[in-house]
């Protein structure tokens, strides 16, 4: 069970990603480009989940795994802030 | 340094969420309703992996707030495409 959320959680927001990156490319939005990014960072994040829990789980990937997490949340912030009005 | 990223991921979410909510208001569009809702739930979920630290099946539920954040973002671009 757990394993299965695991798994949607990152094809989710790997649909996600394609799905802004396409709309970002059809419209040219920059809002779309920084939401892209960041859910670039979190699909990342879910796919290390699913290493760092399933695959790997004698290994901790805790902080490696929140590193992109962060860091797409950080990049929409910075998009939000100071590109898009 | 692990408390520091989930925080930062936690609060970067819920400013996010306020972004949306203000373009929400300012135009009316419930594209940007969805994309709040969904950053909110990323807060909490991030607010609760570092409160709790959950373990076994309590994670597997604090992961599902996290996936069905994701799945109000898919629901709200399926949305958005189907509108004239």
């Amino acid at each position: 069970m757990a394993e299965v959320v695991y798994l949607l959680c990152a094809l989710t927001s790997a649909l996600c990603t394609a799905l802004l990156v396409r709309a970002y490319r059809r419209t040219g939005t920059r809002l779309l480009m920084w939401s892209a990014l960041c859910f670039f960072g979190l699909a990342a994040n879910n796919a290390l989940l699913v290493v760092d829990l399933i695959i790997l789980p004698d290994i901790d990937l805790a902080t490696w795994r929140t590193v992109p997490a962060a860091l797409g949340i950080s990049v929409l912030v910075y998009g939000l802030v100071w590109d898009v009005e | 340094m692990r408390q520091l990223l989930s925080g930062t991921v936690a609060w970067g979410s819920a400013v996010i969420a306020l972004f949306f909510l203000k373009f929400q208001r300012r135009t009316g569009d419930r594209l940007f309703a969805f994309f709040a809702g969904a950053f909110i739930l990323l807060a909490l979920n991030g607010a609760a992996l570092v409160i709790a630290r959950p373990d076994g099946d309590i994670r597997a539920i604090v992961y599902s707030v996290r996936l069905s954040a994701f799945v109000l973002i898919l629901l709200a671009i399926i949305d958005r495409n189907r509108r004239p």
